[in-house]
């Protein structure tokens, strides 16, 4: 339950969007994809936090109805995100080089030729 | 880059000399360790890109490429795809649901070798991660070194 | 090797999924062959579909749900700790249709796709997409919803970009990726907002716990997920990604992309307004759905009077007619979901059948300009008549398919407008009305300016599609007719026991987390179960319209044979030049073939403005498409925030 944590994450989903929106350089629409991505990460992350709660990895024996532990759902709902970003990252960027070598321009107001 | 100046590599090579053969054998450790302690198959299988990028820097496109060959890559990706298929379809034959763990008596808890068809599939993962990430590191880098050896044909 | 187990039909759902995944990775194995490829994509299809068909029995006539964990983890101390794949009859339903599209659309390529390279690829990425929206369907856990849309986007995308030098394909694959990827963080964004209301991600156990407490969180979070199934099925604001896709893509994966990956957005949205939320009680949020559709449903036909590519004018059709299915399903009616869900059926055959005839003509005359081609009839006599069955399916003509469904969806309007009195709902009936006659505007042009009228010389040498691509489009032509002849089994058999479930969450939430868990958590059930009961009125029966239509063919036949026009002069050996012709104030007439532009001019002068605004509206940056997307989620979460 960090407030700051939550503010920030959808912060940077304000901010990728935003970069999408509005920057010409298909370059800059990749890295606002991302920034999208790593704003819904950390707002996984956040949600399984439990204040005091230690990791949790436990041998046999050492857990007990008493402890009490961070929430290891989301831990793994993050990783599989993080790839996922990464792969549309890297699909993206290989889209990008391509179209670059075709339209011979990154700026997304000449790579129009489907319209209307 | 201004023409007419060639630089030295000697820094990069020279710590990758020093770093790879450590980091591999951290990434094994992650990869086999996954159901023990945080890591994986997925986590030690992208630590490997950077393995890969690190040899492209320091040697050149041509030495990375040399190091892992692509066909065994894209094939490797396959056969351990199969492998966890074949994995999780182990679970509806011995009886169970599909995906279940029905090795679970094999060791004792806390060993390595413990935890049943956890352990295979942690390994498949990080074989399937890593082929896969190697192999789509190889091609992006192999577009780069075509551009520059067109940038060097011209001059 | 328990083969009671292991053929017991508890485990056909995941069979079905995992045979298409293992066919994939497969061919990454054996693809240089090119005997073993087609070999083992045949056979994953046909198990896929044989596997499913194999449910029908107990989940669709049964009524039976197929609660499944997978790795045995039933759920312990009424929590859900595992991830389950739930099947009832409107997964059944949509799991159907999807393994047939994909059965079809994979015997068309074996053919379709011969002089590409890089073939293995295609089929791998193939097979992953009908896997990724399979296990969409079959899913009942919501994070593993989204590791299914993202599989089915990636794939979606890298074949759109399939054919690189393909005019605009890389350009199409690119746009659609940015908005893809904004739709999938929001779908993303909003199941993590609700994990965090309840710390479960199992879809029963949400749907019996969220509706109780709505605060401001899970609004937002039902605005993002709206939002991010809106724009895997390509409504509104994001039909633009849509036109370009299917343009550029090869034909079979466009079959794939408005009959499947639609149909997985639309399965999302009744699953989350239905099912999670169970809020469509609300009078506004069936105007929200209603709305959406309706706007869907007019924009795009106006849109695609003005197309000169033949691939995106069909394209903008897909999107209306999913706008007429939205529509349907937003009438919180039995009679409306299962209109909608037939309709849904219908357009996955129709739509299907028309993308892969204008394959074939692709893959003969090498353009889809509607203003290069023309009377391609003499030369592709098989592929005209599957057009004109798709053309008449998807005009409502009646004795196809068509007409049965949105008949049932005029019916539906009508009638929820007389119960609940509000005059909103006539007014879509009557969009749909003028929807319905646009389209078939649209496609006599189109018929008028690819299949008659005078060939072009260059494409003198054009002959008949291979037999592969003929069969395949003859499947689909064939469903059209038969589910067009016998409506009354159809809704007795598939879409009434579909709409059924649709209403019966209790019996859902039951049979996934143990009985009586529904009654003990929420403290009383929605009320379940309204059946549907309407009758086909006699003179409007198909088979009769099918009779007549079969004796006008015949009459025409007859009097076109046994005619003795144009013998004499062919008889007499040589024409005479000049006599016969047809002459306009002493000039020799030219033929004028009317094109793609030409045939409907009055109609397009008196709208010119309104077309004008919408083409330099869709202007093609990917910038102005995100912004709209942007906007839309902006609207989306401040009326929900306000309604519910």
């Amino acid at each position: 339950m960090i407030l700051m944590n939550y503010i920030v994450s959808f912060f940077l989903l304000a901010l990728g969007m935003y970069c999408i929106v509005t920057k010409y350089n298909l370059v800059k629409t990749v890295i606002g994809l991302s920034i999208m991505d790593y704003g819904v990460n950390l707002l996984i992350i956040s949600i399984g936090f439990n204040p005091g709660g230690t990791a949790p990895i436990f041998t046999w024996g050492e857990l007990t109805p008493s402890s009490f532990f961070v929430d290891p759902i989301p831990q793994a709902l993050t990783l599989t995100s993080i790839v996922i970003g990464a792969c549309v990252t890297a699909m993206s960027l290989a889209l990008v080089m391509k179209l670059q070598e075709s339209y011979g321009t990154l700026d997304t107001r000449e790579i129009r030729r489907l319209r209307g | 880059m201004k023409d007419g100046i060639r630089v030295q590599n000697v820094i990069v090579p020279c710590g990758a000399d020093v770093i790879v053969p450590l980091a591999l054998v951290y990434i094994c450790y992650i990869i086999t360790h996954g159901h023990l302690s945080p890591g994986g198959g997925f986590q030690g299988g992208v630590l490997v890109a950077a393995v890969v990028a690190l040899i492209a820097l320091g040697y050149g496109y041509e030495a990375a490429s040399g190091t892992i060959s692509f066909g065994l890559v894209h094939h490797g990706e396959g056969l351990a795809s199969v492998v966890y298929v074949a994995l999780a379809l182990l679970g509806v034959a011995c009886g169970a649901q599909f995906c279940e763990n029905v090795l679970y008596r094999a060791g004792s808890v806390g060993d390595l070798y413990s935890s049943g068809t956890i352990l295979w599939m942690n390994l498949t993962v990080g074989v399937k991660v890593f082929t896969g990430i190697s192999s789509v590191s190889l091609l992006m880098l192999s577009v780069l070194q075509n551009a520059d050896a067109e940038r060097e044909g011209r001059k | 090797m328990n083969w009671l187990n292991i053929l017991s039909y508890r485990h056909f759902p995941i069979y079905a999924i995992m045979v298409l995944f293992l066919g994939a990775f497969l061919i990454v194995l054996f693809g240089r062959n090119r005997w073993a490829r087609h070999i083992l994509a045949f056979l994953s299809v046909a198990s896929s579909l044989a596997f499913l068909i194999a449910l029908v029995r107990p989940v669709m006539l049964g009524g039976e749900i197929i609660a499944y964990w997978m790795g045995g983890r039933v759920p312990a101390g009424g929590y859900a700790i595992g991830i389950a794949l739930e099947v009832d009859a409107l997964s059944l339903f949509f799991g159907l249709l999807i393994a047939t599209a994909v059965f079809v659309a994979c015997l068309y390529s074996f053919r379709y796709m011969e002089h590409d390279d890089n073939i293995p690829q295609y089929y791998t990425l193939f097979l992953m997409l009908a896997g990724g929206v399979l296990g969409l369907v079959l899913s009942g856990d919501l994070f593993n919803m989204f590791i299914m849309v993202e599989i089915l986007t990636f794939a979606a995308v890298a074949l759109t970009a399939f054919r690189n030098t393909a005019n605009g394909a890389l350009e199409a694959a690119f746009k659609y990726l940015v908005v893809g990827s904004i739709g999938s963080s929001c779908i993303l964004a909003g199941t993590i907002l609700l994990y965090a209301q309840v710390h479960t991600l199992n879809f029963a156990q949400l749907s019996a716990l969220i509706p109780g407490g709505l605060n401001n969180a899970t609004k937002v979070a039902f605005a993002l997920l709206f939002v991010g199934f809106c724009t895997k099925a390509f409504l509104v604001p994001f039909h633009p990604l849509a036109a370009d896709a299917h343009g550029a893509a090869p034909a079979s994966i466009s079959v794939l992309i408005s009959g499947v990956l639609t149909k997985s957005g639309l399965y999302g949205i009744i699953r989350l307004v239905y099912f999670l939320f169970q809020s469509m009680g609300l009078g506004t949020i069936q105007f929200m759905l209603v709305f959406v559709g309706s706007v869907s449903m007019f924009v795009c036909v106006t849109m695609a009077l003005a197309q000169h590519d033949f691939k995106r004018l069909l394209a903008f059709h897909s999107i209306s007619q999913i706008g007429y299915v939205l529509s349907a399903a937003g009438l919180a009616t039995a009679l409306g979901i299962s209109a909608g869900l037939y309709h849904a059926m219908n357009h996955t055959l129709f739509k299907g059948l028309l993308f892969l005839t204008a394959g074939a003509v692709l893959h003969k005359t090498g353009t889809t300009d509607l203003g290069k081609l023309g009377g391609l009839s003499k030369k592709m006599p098989h592929t005209t008549v599957l057009f004109l069955i798709g053309a008449a399916s998807i005009s409502g003509i009646p004795p196809f398919n068509g007409f049965a469904s949105k008949w049932m969806i005029y019916q539906a309007t009508y009638q929820k407008a007389v119960e609940s009195g509000n005059i909103g709902f006539l007014l879509v009936t009557i969009i749909a009305l003028i929807t319905s006659v646009l389209t078939l505007a649209s496609f006599v042009k189109v018929t008028q300016s690819v299949f008659f009228g005078r060939l072009p010389a260059a494409y003198e040498n054009v002959t008949e599609v291979p037999f592969g691509m003929r069969f395949a489009m003859g499947i689909f032509a064939a469903l059209c007719v038969v589910t067009g002849l016998f409506p009354d089994y159809v809704t007795r058999w598939l879409t009434e026991p579909a709409a059924r479930a649709v209403f019966s969450v209790g019996q859902y939430i039951n049979d996934m987390m143990g009985a009586g868990y529904a009654e003990s958590v929420m403290g009383g059930l929605a009320p379940a179960q309204q059946t549907v009961s309407f009758v086909h009125v006699g003179v409007w029966s198909p088979v009769s319209w099918l009779l007549v239509l079969c004796i006008m063919l015949l009459a025409v036949t007859l009097a076109a044979v046994l005619g003795k026009y144009d013998r004499v002069s062919e008889n007499a050996g040589e024409k005479v030049p000049g006599k016969y012709d047809l002459f306009f104030g002493g000039e020799e007439s030219v033929y004028s073939q009317v094109g793609g532009g030409d045939l409907f001019w009055g109609f397009k002068h008196n709208w010119r403005h309104y077309f004008r605004f919408m083409y330099d509206l869709h202007s093609g940056v990917v910038n102005d498409y995100a912004l709209w997307a942007v906007v839309a989620l902006s609207l989306a979460v401040v009326f929900l925030q306000i309604v519910l």
